[in-house]
């Protein structure tokens, strides 16, 4: 047997519906963008294989779906996850304004030992959009909830460019990794 | 103790509950067939001497399965012919392992559709049906191997089913897109309630990871709407579930198996877990959900891919039941005596066992050791290849015993096949119980114990072969099975030229007898024409459903049954005593039949010192050594 010890790591998304949680979880992992939308329904589940500070592990990405509908899943969804990550297009106030929804149905639904610390990343995407014109969060917006949430990590991103993709899903991988260790011992 | 864990075999009313059927076979064809069966078997029964149906003599110490007119007419009876339906195609067997092929080949192709490398295989364009890249899988008789996948090269798949097992993980780098993990026909797997994979049979675990989600993602879903998955059937594949706390176990099989027998699986599959960490990993769950179990079973792939491999050969998995090996009475007497010696110096049990048979057993709660503990420490001995080089001492729980705490095991092999485990509660014991092997050692050389074990071994148990047909020479003995050929009658030997010398008389095939009292059962050795690993599997998996069969909730317990297909007839046999599942040629007579049952009853009473661990406390030896 091999003693090389594999971590896994299991990563929550959500958001609204539509602001391409499937897609920036598909330029990760396959790199590959489509502009059609397909509704996610109920979840689905992609792994990525990730190497970090010389150790070896998994990450396996639940990618849920943002209807209203689908929310009843809940626990069973949540239960035992390492990290959050909380999406929302840049172009769309509302998707801004439901992260804090998100963020508390999370933490009412996993119930994480350590809610104040638990470990969350925001993503804004989409901000390929018209050249950033339609954009209507603005940054400063952003990095401000995120830090009123206790510094929350934050990306601005395009998963139809791929850019911060693999930046953000890096810290995600890596936070995830952080909580993971100190809960163990 | 977490008893909501323990609850979770209880059934409720779900969406599909165990509703195994035996299945239908091609019923256009089955009146011709019936006719040409019934006319073969008029023929043969002209060779039959009607005395050797109404000669038997009243008085015998067992109950008698009684034939009149070839009818049975004790009990409630129940006669299944089911009918081989492929008979007008010829061979049968080559007629539907051609068939396989084509299907084979038509289902490559289907899957040839690009799969996305990393992803699970359901994201996007292919929906989120989980099942549906397993649709369909080959039906070849190798579970473990796959016959159809030429495109990969002559290794995948080529091994013949006649190579011995090969312990271990096996295409461990194949993922849910890999065409041949699809076509793999049992699955087993282990995973968390957080959907985190602990353990799979086929195929790396990170790489299953979304596979594994997805099997929590349905469990979980169903929990939430106050119900239980028990059972999805998707075609040919069964997918079942069971639910221990917050360990999840699924098996997805399209081998035709009962779902009792698979659930069972499932069950000892979690127990093997238990032994292994006890269930105090719940506790881990509760304090942190997101534990992941894969480091605290490293190393113990082995283990369960063994226990896997034993489903498809191992009678006790479905018996409940242990297996002796067969030794003349005093030589297991003398072993029984030095352990029992041990045992009263504070070792809670001590085994002493030769592959997956019982030499002798005593305990200071024997009754309390349970078929399935032994099945499980056994399969954890036998498949750990360190315990073979040296003696050991390894913490191990028995989950009928105390699934919460752990027991200390001292393993020592006297040889290749033979082994001792001591058990005890004192984590500080083995130096005493080291002692408690060399005493013992002692005593199994002295006493020539381990010689015998090693030529019960080459002379084998209970040969059909031996059984006579004529009530009043009884086979006295299990081996050496050649010298009861002399005492074949006539009438015996004009049978055997019926059935041209294979098997037993009336043909008879093989058979399995159980004793309810001890908890133990005897199986025939295999002979011809049940010579192939794949025959004897078949054979087991036959035993398999008609013991499910035979026990269903609901309709049973039955007493009797006759059944035959295609491959064979299976007469069972159910009393307060004991249970006898045989097997004889497909074309061999019901009255027969019946009269060779009770020939096999008769002659393991005859034999049950030899073959059973029987209960009496061994004194003689004490005394002796006072």
């Amino acid at each position: 047997m091999p003693s090389r010890r594999r971590t896994l790591l299991k990563v929550i998304i959500l958001g609204d519906s539509g602001v391409g949680k499937t897609s920036l979880m598909n330029q990760y992992v396959n790199k590959k963008f489509s502009n059609q939308y397909k509704a996610t329904i109920g979840a689905d589940f992609l792994t990525k294989e990730v190497q970090f500070e010389d150790r070896l592990f998994t990450l396996q990405i639940w990618d849920t779906a943002g209807q209203e509908r689908f929310q009843s899943l809940g626990v069973a969804f949540y239960r035992g996850a390492d990290c959050c990550v909380l999406c929302y297009d840049v172009n769309v106030m509302k998707s801004f304004d439901n992260l804090n929804n998100w963020r508390e149905e999370f933490l009412i639904q996993a119930s994480p030992s350590d809610p104040e610390n638990f470990p969350f990343v925001v993503l804004g995407n989409k901000i390929d959009v018209d050249g950033g014109n339609s954009r209507v969060v603005s940054e400063k917006k952003a990095r401000a909830w995120c830090a009123s949430k206790g510094n929350i990590p934050y990306f601005e991103t395009s998963a139809k460019d791929g850019v911060n993709v693999e930046e953000a899903f890096q810290c995600i991988a890596r936070n995830a990794l952080k909580s993971g260790e100190e809960e163990e011992m | 103790m977490p008893s909501n864990s323990d609850s979770s075999s209880s059934s409720s009313s779900s969406t599909s509950s165990g509703e195994y059927q035996t299945p239908k076979r091609n019923s256009t064809s089955i009146d011709q067939s019936l006719d040409a069966i019934e006319n073969q078997l008029a023929s043969i029964s002209m060779f039959q001497p009607d005395s050797l149906l109404e000669s038997e003599p009243e008085p015998e110490p067992v109950p008698e399965l009684e034939v009149s007119k070839e009818e049975l007419v004790n009990g409630s009876v129940n006669v299944i012919e089911e009918l081989p339906a492929k008979n007008e195609e010829g061979e049968s067997l080559k007629a539907s392992s051609s068939r396989v092929w084509t299907n084979a080949s038509e289902e490559v192709e289907e899957m040839e559709a690009p799969p996305s490398p990393s992803s699970s295989g359901y994201d996007g364009g292919r929906g989120s049906s989980a099942t549906s890249g397993i649709e369909d899988a080959n039906d070849d008789d190798n579970d473990g191997e796959i016959v159809e996948v030429r495109s990969h090269g002559d290794s995948v798949g080529a091994s013949d089913s006649q190579a011995p097992w090969t312990p271990g993980k096996r295409h461990g780098d194949e993922d849910d897109a890999s065409i041949s993990w699809r076509k793999r026909k049992k699955h087993f797997f282990i995973l968390s309630h957080s959907g985190k994979p602990i353990y799979s049979r086929y195929g790396d675990e990170h790489k299953l990871a979304g596979f594994s989600a997805t099997l929590q993602a349905i469990i979980s879903f169903v929990e939430n709407g106050g119900d239980r998955v028990k059972l999805v059937k998707a075609g040919k594949h069964q997918v079942v579930f069971l639910v221990k706390g917050p360990i999840y176990l699924v098996c997805i099989s399209c081998t035709e198996e009962p779902y009792e027998s698979l659930k069972c699986q499932l069950e000892l599959l979690y127990g093997q877990m238990i032994l292994i960490l006890t269930k105090s990993v719940n506790r881990c769950f509760e304090k942190n959900p997101k534990f992941d179990m894969t480091p605290l079973l490293g190393g113990t792939d082995v283990v369960f891919s063994s226990l896997i491999h034993s489903f498809s050969w191992n009678p006790a998995t479905f018996l409940h039941a242990y297996t002796c090996l067969p030794l003349a009475y005093p030589t297991r007497q003398a072993a029984g005596a030095i352990l029992q010696d041990v045992a009263d110096s504070g070792v809670l049990f001590a085994i002493l066992m030769c592959r997956h048979k019982v030499i002798s057993l005593v305990g200071a709660q024997k009754a309390a050791l349970h078929p399935d503990d032994m099945l499980l420490l056994s399969n954890f001995v036998v498949s750990s290849e360190s315990f073979r080089t040296s003696e050991s001492f390894s913490p191990i729980c028995l989950p009928r015993y105390n699934p919460m705490a752990f027991l200390y095991a001292y393993v020592h092999y006297f040889d290749l096949d033979t082994y001792l485990i001591l058990l005890t509660t004192s984590s500080d014991a083995f130096y005493h119980l080291k002692d408690c092997r060399i005493r013992i050692e002692n005593v199994l050389l002295k006493s020539n114990v381990l010689a015998e074990v090693q030529k019960s071994l080459l002379d084998g148990g209970m040969h059909v072969e031996d059984l006579s047909i004529e009530s009043g020479s009884r086979s006295g003995s299990v081996s050496p099975h050649s010298s009861q050929s002399g005492l074949a009658t006539e009438s015996a030997e004009r049978l055997r030229d019926t059935f041209s010398g294979v098997g037993g008389p009336a043909g008879l095939w093989h058979f399995i007898y159980r004793s309810i009292y001890l908890d133990q059962y005897v199986t025939s050795e295999f002979s011809s024409p049940i010579n192939s690993l794949r025959q004897q599997k078949r054979l087991y998996r036959a035993y398999q459903k008609v013991y499910t069969s035979m026990h269903e909730k609901g309709i049973g317990p039955h007493k009797t049954q006759f059944r035959r297909d295609e491959n064979y007839v299976l007469l069972c046999w159910v009393t307060q005593d004991f249970e006898l599942y045989a097997a004889f040629d497909p074309l061999a007579d019901k009255a027969l039949a019946i009269k060779v049952c009770n020939r096999v009853c008769q002659w393991v009473k005859d034999v049950e010192n030899e073959i059973f661990l029987l209960g009496a406390s061994p004194f003689s030896w004490r005394l002796l050594s006072l």
